[in-house]
């Protein structure tokens, strides 16, 4: 109960944030919500199944384009070039994902890692897409509009993956993740299973995507594509707690600003402090930040030195 | 004697080759419904290679497999599981970053007929199979902090929890001291007595006379003898190729 108050209490200042802060906060926000949407939606096959996509800035991808085309080749309201980027995130999501979500571990990994150049490569050729030049789209300064969306987003994505952890459907994506022979033979659909996540993943990825495009109104294949951003899916999403409800929202918005703030005076320092938390991260706290706060309850420092001998590190 | 029951399983020829090596060699057997079916032979038999085959973790280079009338030879693992074929593993496969309840639940969730969608109600069943199994006092613990003889409680609670109709036992036996060898052996005529007929692969040999309506041997992934137990044990190929090696 306590739990879900304090939720609710964060949730209701985070909404009413563009009352009570200044321009840069507000921009600073929508990059923060979107990147904790990316890791919550990375967090639904990556987390809870143990399967790492690199296609999810495909997704993102893909959603900003679809929105991009919508809006500025054809004239459409943002909401149906939002509803444009998904479907063809999650199209492509489904095509993908039926072949290579038959493999196991770490060769969809490896499958998926091409992905994104491929679609840059391919929308860098498509007049529809602009070449390699690219799109604006329609300039609209509201920014409290496109941080309440996002907000709202952010609120779906954790929802959604609320009902997951509490449902059958996310105790068969477990069960792949913990042991994918024992599950099938339990009884786990594991190829549709994975398939499904991979999906769901995909509309949301696609949908901060869509937002984020229409906020900065000019969208290339190289920014839309980037596959570093990918990287940070996972970062935030192991930092704060694979296969939990909140950690990656923790982990995204904790690393968020710790880089904002980095960034801004030198740059350097951002990437090394991103360097050395992922290697901390992965030795002390394989089980991500919202476990390590769970183990320190529970046990005191003594967690981290059961951590680092059960994974053997 | 089991000829007087229906076949719930038919293997016709079936065979699995690695590379070079035939692991399970044109292999023939039926399986007669709440009937008791022990399964012996040295190591590298092809006895859990056959088991596979059965639970679909592994598919045949040749032959055909019917459950209950129906061919499954090329079934996906969880459409088997959902016609009712549940097995363990010797390599036992627990969920190790759950808990003992939660490992069960997936059986119940999943399992026979598509399992129990409620999760509350699955999670009473789960805890009926670890009260069964002996596992009551361990519900919350992770999996895999668990003892190797309640590891090998939890893949028969995790496979009970699926209602099978048919259950596949490998080796749950192995490491058990002769007090919790019986225990294992009452569960297992309990779980027949319910109506679930038993596939079950042991090395301990009183185990499996007590247990067996029939013995079924296996050596070089060739079936060598089959029969009422007393007689198979009498067999001299029987005590050459298995016994015998086990002796000596
Ligand atoms: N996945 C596999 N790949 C290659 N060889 C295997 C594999 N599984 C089993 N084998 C080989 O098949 C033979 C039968 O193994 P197995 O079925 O495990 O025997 P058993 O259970 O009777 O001890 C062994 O020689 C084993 O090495
Ligand atoms: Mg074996």
């Amino acid at each position: 109960m306590l739990r879900w108050a304090a939720i609710a209490a964060v949730a209701l200042l985070l909404a009413l944030l563009p009352l009570y802060g200044d321009a840069v906060t507000i921009q600073y926000g929508i990059n923060a919500l979107l990147v904790a949407v990316l890791a919550q939606a990375w967090n639904i096959l990556g987390g809870f199944t143990g399967y790492a996509s690199f296609g999810n800035s495909t997704f993102y991808g893909l959603g900003t384009y679809g929105t991009a085309i919508a809006m500025a080749q054809f004239g459409l309201p943002f909401w149906t070039g939002l509803l444009l980027g998904a479907a063809l995130a999650m199209l492509c999501a489904l095509l993908v994902g039926i072949p290579i979500l038959r493999l196991r571990g770490p060769y969809f990994a490896i499958a998926t890692l091409g992905l994104s150049a491929a679609l840059s490569a391919l929308v860098a050729n498509l007049d529809i897409a602009g070449r390699n030049i690219g799109l604006i789209l329609p300039l609209t300064r509201n920014d409290t509009l496109f941080y309440e969306a996002s907000l709202a987003l952010l609120a779906a994505a954790t929802l959604a993956v609320a009902w997951l952890s509490a449902s059958r459907f996310g105790m068969g994506l477990i069960a792949i993740r913990e042991d994918e022979d024992a599950a099938a033979v339990m009884g786990v659909n594991t190829t549709l299973y994975k398939v499904v996540a991979l999906v769901l993943s995909a509309l949301f990825t696609a949908v901060a995507g869509g937002i984020h495009a229409y906020w900065i109104t000019f969208i290339d294949p190289a920014s839309a594509f980037d596959s570093t951003l990918n990287v940070r899916m996972v970062i935030m999403t192991v930092f704060g707690g694979p296969g939990t409800v909140l950690g990656p929202v923790v982990g995204a918005f904790i690393l968020s600003a710790i880089y904002e703030a980095l960034a801004s005076s030198i740059s350097t320092a951002a990437a090394l402090f991103f360097g050395i938390v992922i290697v901390l991260a992965v030795i002390f706290m394989p089980r991500g930040l919202v476990d390590l706060g769970w183990g320190f309850r529970r046990m005191g420092p003594r967690y981290l030195l059961e951590t680092v001998r059960q994974y053997r590190l | 004697m089991s000829d007087a029951l229906a076949p719930l399983l038919e293997a016709r020829h079936l065979t699995r080759r690695f590379q070079g090596l035939v692991a399970v060699n044109d292999v023939s057997f039926s399986l007669g419904e709440g009937e008791i079916l022990g399964l012996i032979g040295p190591n590298g038999a092809g006895k859990t290679t056959l088991i596979s085959l059965i639970s679909g973790t592994l598919v045949p280079d040749e032959g055909e497999l019917l459950f209950a009338g129906r061919r499954v030879e090329r079934l996906a693992p969880f459409r088997r599981a959902h016609l009712g074929i549940g097995r363990t593993f010797q390599v036992m496969k627990p969920f190790p970053g759950l808990s003992v309840l939660e490992n069960v639940t997936v059986g119940a969730l999943f399992g026979t007929g598509g399992g129990e969608r409620n999760r509350a109600r699955a999670r009473e069943r789960a805890r009926a199979m670890l009260d069964f199994t002996g596992l009551a006092q361990r519900v919350d613990q992770r999996a895999e902090a668990l003892g190797g003889p309640d590891r090998k409680r939890l893949e028969l609670a995790k496979a009970l929890a699926m209602q099978p109709k048919l259950l596949l036992l490998d080796e749950v036996m192995a490491g058990l001291n002769p007090v919790e060898v019986d225990e294992v052996v009452g569960l297992i005529k309990r779980i027949r007595d319910e109506g679930v007929t038993i596939l079950v692969i042991e090395h301990v040999i009183k185990a499996i006379r007590s247990l067996s309506d029939r013995v079924f041997v296996l050596h070089h992934g060739q079936k060598i003898a089959e029969g009422d137990p007393a007689a198979v044990f009498r067999d001299p190929r029987v005590v050459e190729a298995y016994l015998g090696k086990r002796r000596a």
